[in-house]
């Protein structure tokens, strides 16, 4: 099934500091809703482990994340693919960050997606409202990233 | 021996279920109880695409996982077993129990891993990393059956299983030469009878004796003979335990692609080795899915409302592989007409593959929306010349005076009287009040609608469909079998061969028995000895088995009661004729001496002097039943198909609000014909769920497919069943016109109530959306689509120029 995800969220740092943020694997593991592990391969190639539960089933998540268009500190494209028992997917969205007032930045995202497999028929109600929960989250986790200036989130 | 001429005892009377007690206590032993040492656990690892190449599949991580023992893979798999049994002569339709190359439906299972328990399996099965290449694939039935498609299987070189035409009768005839005709489509959307406990089995292999012991939740004729060509193993290697009790089926426990992963890995492994399903396995890829069809049917007739010919072109979507599903279309061909006199038919059967989950036997074996799609025309029919749906029914019903009767696609109904049935559920309904009340509810602004439905149940299940649909396949016979032993001490123990899925067998053949040897039912043992013990028999399906185990318990019943007999006019030295048996004693008027059973036991067993010469000592008897009716190849595409008719009409009153569109039964009528009934409790009980399962077909079960080839519905917050929520309070009643076929005048009722609910309720929503000027041809017909039609209607009407 074809996934819409769009928005934008206010972050209490600035722009280039959340470019920083954004392209270190040990805050983007610290993020990202059930990330248990996230290494370089490449040059802004990341393969990932995740653990996720929804609805009715959860299992583990094994994927690739690729940054291209890269324009720091501004903009950049983000290429999510992957499969596990709960599934298979993919999607691409792309990032923009502008400069909101004083020590603030804006993060614009909208991207597209497809999912398959277990999830897409057990979840395929829900899917729409958990994709957002799950970047709800990453979200509040990123902001609690820049609040705590010990980078005390990880607990 | 005299015959006396005595009422029936035990048999139609008010008695006990003796199974319903173990049950009701949750004393019952199945699959999952079978406590075997050193057990290990499967999980299997399913496809997440519809159609994929399998491009490696690399176990070394989930091998590393504790308490995993192994990890299966089709390819080895392959090596050792053959393909699973197929119905038609497809050969290049192949099918594994686990993915050989290709995936071919999502769901489909690729891998097993063997653990310590059930959790670390699927903990394995989780580090197992297949990678594929995803394949084109196809799942609308229209689109497989088009040439340019692509094959599911391309060795076969198309999507087509089964596509035959037949002709009975002169089609062409009848139809130039009746005044009317009108043509419909209706859609039988994919159902199951999701039985409450999953598929299970366990298997163990002996190499010191060279056995393999298996048990499980099975209804699978020729079960032990499939799982012994398989594995390419002698059949008397094999040992199913029939005394396993099976957690609900109506078909669908088919199991042999389960048994013959766990039997392989119990030998590969030298540890026994069981797989139970989860719910997730079960709805998936578990041989849960029926039939999926769509029917384009024409109907002749003239101004009357008389019937005369039918076309009907039913396609319907198999799934991935071929199995047992494409049979469906042809055992209606049993009873192609219902209860009319049609007097022609053309039926054109056409089976596609599809990359959806393997189709399997469904409750009715493909009746159900075969008696929905005649309804349908009936209805139609009757709204064509503006008659009353029941009238235009009895006009056409074949009359109580004309049975036997031959259909045209050559079986012979055995009995009927389905003018007497409708006019009893007419005066006990009072089907002018209900109309009345009806328009009462219509003019308090609801929608309101009376469905009716009347319908066939062929019962004592052969499988005549086989060689009709197959040349190749040249089956006659579709036996079963009893053995009745008395030991010593005198008592009795009946013997009968095959699994039970809930359907009161153990006390049919107790009360048969008790019946013909006048003793107690409840005094007598009903065991089940595994395959190895067991006289030739097949399968409770079918609706077949109080016809057929009742039909073999009555007969070696009488044929122990006539050893008795004999055994006693040897003592009293008099011919057998002048011997009266009565309540297992027996006496001769004329010598005024007389046996009771504890000395014809004692004879048999301990006084072979006394015995007449040539009879064998011990008291013991058995008979191997062949199907009534059942006795030559079809000819010329017609055969003889079951050989009893059950029938069933329906009367529902449903209503609902037009702007929720949630149907509510507010009425449910069910006249029912099974000629004699051995047990009402067993009967009632398959009717009130049969209605309730047919409940769930019409309105709110369905594996649905997206348009990327992901089933939708594969949990119960999808997947929505009948709860007593939805399930009214049902008003049976009864007649009996008893079968000329059968020892006691019975026939099946394992499907009634089911076969015709669907067709009742379709008819009522859509008596109950006709002020709106809209139907519904499509099963289910969900709440959505009712009040979204409704909506769409009041928006058009608004809109339309007045």
């Amino acid at each position: 099934m074809k996934l819409d995800i769009g928005g934008n969220e206010t972050i209490p740092t600035s722009v280039d500091a959340l470019w920083v943020a954004l392209n270190d694997p040990a805050v983007l593991t610290r993020c990202v809703p059930g990330c248990k592990n996230m290494t370089e391969i490449a040059p802004d190639n990341y393969k990932v482990d995740m653990q996720l539960r929804v609805a009715a089933v959860g299992g583990s998540f094994e994927g690739e994340i690729q940054l291209s268009d890269k324009r720091a500190p501004k903009s950049c494209t983000i290429r999510v693919s992957g499969a596990g028992t709960l599934g298979h997917g993919n999607g691409t969205a792309r990032f923009d960050i502008e400069p909101d007032g004083e020590g603030t930045s804006r993060l614009v995202y909208k991207g597209t997606g497809e999912i398959g497999g277990l999830v897409a028929g057990v979840g395929q109600r829900i899917l729409a409202s958990v994709s957002k929960h799950l970047i709800g989250r990453f979200f509040i986790a990123l902001r609690k990233e820049f609040e705590s200036p010990l980078g005390g989130a990880t607990g | 021996m005299r015959e006396a001429e005595i009422p029936l005892k035990f048999v139609s009377s008010n008695r006990r279920v003796r199974e319903d007690r173990r049950f009701v206590a949750g004393q019952g032993h199945y699959v999952a109880d079978v406590a075997l040492e050193g057990l290990l656990h499967v999980a299997v690892m399913p496809s997440q695409h519809p159609a994929a190449r399998i491009v490696s599949i690399d176990a070394s991580e989930a091998l590393k996982m504790p308490g995993v023992h192994y990890v299966l893979t089709g390819e080895e798999l392959a090596k050792a077993a053959d393909p699973l049994m197929n119905g038609l002569d497809t050969p290049h339709v192949k099918r594994y129990p686990l993915a050989v190359g290709q995936v071919r439906y999502a769901g489909e299972w690729v891998v097993a891993v063997v653990a310590e328990s059930r959790a670390q399996a699927e903990d394995g099965a989780e580090k197992v990393r297949i990678v594929y290449e995803p394949l084109p694939y196809v799942i609308d039935s229209e689109e497989a059956l088009d040439p340019s498609s692509i094959p599911v299987h391309p060795e076969h070189g198309s999507n087509i299983l089964l596509d035959r035409t037949f002709v009975w009768g002169d089609v062409d005839k009848h139809f130039a030469d009746s005044p009317c005709h009108l043509s419909f489509r209706v859609t039988w959307g994919r159902n199951s009878t999701v039985p409450i406990e999953t598929f299970g089995v366990a298997a163990k292999w002996d190499p010191w004796r060279e056995i393999l012991d298996v048990w499980a939740s099975i209804q699978m004729p020729k079960y032990s003979d499939q799982i012994a060509r398989a594995l390419r193993i002698p059949l008397n290697n094999v040992r199913v335990h029939q005394d396993v009790d099976v957690g609900g089926s109506y078909g669908v426990k088919r199991g042999i692609k389960q048994t013959v992963i766990v039997s392989h890995l119990a030998r590969r492994l030298g540890r026994p080795v069981r797989l139970i399903e989860d719910r997730l396995d079960n709805m998936r890829a578990g041989d849960a899915h029926g039939p999926d069809r769509i029917f384009d049917v024409e109907v002749a007739f003239d101004n009357d409302g008389i019937v005369r010919s039918m076309k009907m072109r039913a396609l319907d979507n198999a799934g991935a592989y071929a199995g047992r599903a494409p049979f469906q279309l042809g055992k209606p061909i049993g009873a192609i007409v219902g209860p009319y006199k049609i007097q022609s038919v053309k039926y054109r059967a056409i089976s596609v593959t599809s990359n959806k989950a393997a189709q399997e036997a469904v409750r009715g074996f493909g009746q159900a929306p075969t008696n929905y799609a005649i309804e349908t025309a009936i209805d139609k029919v009757a709204a064509a010349l503006g008659l009353d749906r029941i009238e235009i029914r009895k006009r056409n019903f074949i009359r109580s005076d004309e049975f036997p009767y031959l259909i045209p696609s050559g079986t012979r109904y055995d009995s009927g009287d389905y003018h007497t049935v409708v006019a009893k559920v007419m005066a006990h309904a009072d089907y002018n009040g209900l109309k009345r009340e009806r328009d009462e509810l219509r003019a308090q602004g609801l929608c309101a609608g009376i469905g009716i439905a009347a319908c066939l149940e062929p019962s004592g299940g052969n499988s005549s469909f086989e060689p009709l649909l197959n040349d190749a396949n040249k089956t006659t016979t579709f036996m079963e079998s009893c053995r009745i032993n008395v030991d010593g001490l005198g008592f009795v123990t009946v013997t009968i061969h095959t699994t039970s899925s809930g359907q009161g067998h153990e006390t049919l053949a107790a009360t048969v028995v008790g019946e013909v040897l006048e003793i107690d039912p409840d005094q007598i043992r009903v065991v089940r000895p595994d395959t190895l013990n067991s006289l030739p028999s097949n399968s409770p399906v079918g609706s077949r088995m109080a016809i057929m185990l009742g039909g073999a318990a009555f007969h070696a019943a009488k044929k122990l009661k006539a050893k008795i007999v004999r055994l006693a006019a040897h003592q009293f030295g008099c011919a057998e004729n002048d011997v009266i048996y009565r309540g297992g004693s027996t006496s001769h008027p004329g010598s005024n001496r007389k046996l009771t059973w504890a000395e014809h036991v004692n004879i048999a067993h301990r006084n072979f002097h006394l015995l007449p010469e040539g009879m064998e000592p011990g008291l013991e008897a058995t008979h191997v039943l062949q199907v009534p009716t059942a006795n030559k190849l079809p000819e010329n595409g017609r055969v003889q198909m079951y050989p009893c008719h059950s029938f069933e009409f329906h009367l529902v009153l449903v209503a609902f609000d037009p702007e929720i569109g949630k149907p509510k039964i507010r009425r449910y009528v069910i006249g029912h014909d099974c000629g004699t009934v051995i047990n009402p409790h067993i009967v009632k009980g398959m009717t009130l769920g049969g209605i309730a399962h047919g409940i769930g077909a019409s309105l709110l079960e369905e594996f649905v497919y997206d348009s990327e080839g992901q089933m939708l519905t594969q949990s119960f917050m999808d997947y929505l069943l009948p709860s007593s929520h939805e399930v009214p309070q049902v008003e049976i009643v009864h007649h009996c016109t008893p079968s000329p076929f059968t020892v006691f005048g019975q026939k099946g009722s394992g499907e009634s109530g089911y076969l015709g609910s669907p067709a009742a309720i379709s008819g009522a929503i859509n008596d109950a959306v006709a002020p709106y000027g809209i139907s519904f041809a499509k099963l289910p017909i969900r709440i959505a689509a009712i009040s979204d039609a409704i909506a769409a209607a009041k928006t058009l009407k608004e809109k339309a120029p007045s």
